[in-house]
């Protein structure tokens, strides 16, 4: 096997949004990436749901569907998929349920924000209820997915063709996603406002894709931080690369 | 089954020969009360 040429530059890092910039790919292995990160890496979610009590004015039903939706954190190496972590809720009101008040049986899995309102419930109101939380991939349910706006751009180079003529008017040239300038620079178009015409005033400049260089944004609901979820995201390529191998070798 | 008069708030059972009224006050709407086991959801 060839050692690809890959470059990996970070242009934002943060723990739950970043901007990633990788040389060195195609467009199909890029896209397999993105899919890969929506689709493939498990989160833990609510699956089931046993109430013991609701007096709110919400059905059983719509408050699963939200419990469901409450991102949790997941250590991925310490669970297989199909386990199962038991949170409860017990509130009464008055007062707004928040997805902190879920106490997880397991510190490892636990609601990733705690500021995430669930009912708001009115005096003499009551819920108590008991959550199985199991382990899954976002194609089996969307709930599941750990990245969510998980997207990427071409790369686009900036070349600066000359002035513009004595006659020729300014006009605005908007660009959106990041640059890279003839003397290498990366510059995302944030920093001039998007618009070409910012940056380079009086010059003709033209624009063109580099070829096998993507920009990703990946962000992800808090479940897993974003290197992990790129990193996993890649290995469940990998994984079903070597089934493949094998099934083919046998 | 058990159901609760909405006027004056006491448990009512019913039975088939009394019709749907609540034997204390005579007040003819009556509430459904939610049973006490738990109820399983599966959330999909």
């Amino acid at each position: 096997m060839s050692e690809a040429d890959f470059d990996v530059q970070y242009i934002e890092r943060d723990d739950r949004s970043a901007r990633v910039l990788i040389r060195g790919l195609s467009p199909a292995f890029a896209n397999g990436i993105r899919r890969a990160m929506i689709a493939d890496v498990p989160t833990f979610s609510i699956d089931t749901v046993r109430f013991v009590e609701n007096s709110s004015v919400m059905f059983d039903e719509m408050l699963g569907l939200r419990l469901g939706l409450v991102p949790l954190t997941t250590p991925i190496d310490d669970f297989e998929i199909g386990d199962e972590v038991t949170l409860a809720l017990d509130v009464a009101g008055p007062g707004t349920a928040y997805s902190g008040d879920l106490v997880s049986s397991e510190p490892l899995v636990e609601p990733a924000d705690k500021n995430v309102p669930l009912i708001e419930l009115k005096e003499g109101q009551r819920v108590e209820l008991e959550a199985d939380a199991v382990l899954d991939t976002g194609k089996e349910h969307a709930k599941h997915q750990g990245g969510v706006s998980v997207g990427y751009r071409h790369l686009q180079r900036v070349t600066v063709e000359g002035d513009l003529g004595e006659f020729d008017e300014e006009e605005t040239r908007i660009l959106r996603g990041v640059i890279e300038t003839e003397d290498g620079e990366i510059v995302p178009t944030e920093a001039f406002d998007h618009d070409l015409s910012e940056r380079y005033p009086g010059k003709e400049v033209s624009v063109e894709d580099v070829p096998g260089a993507f920009v990703f944004h990946v962000e992800t609901d808090g479940s897993v931080d974003v290197e992990e979820l790129i990193v996993r995201a890649i290995g469940t390529i990998e994984e079903r690369a070597d089934e493949l191998r094998t099934t083919i070798a046998v | 089954m058990s159901y609760r008069c909405s006027r004056c708030k006491r448990d009512v059972t019913l039975d088939e020969y009394g019709g749907v009224r609540c034997p204390y006050c005579g007040h003819r709407v009556l509430l459904k009360e939610r049973g006490g086991d738990v109820k399983e959801v599966s959330v999909e």
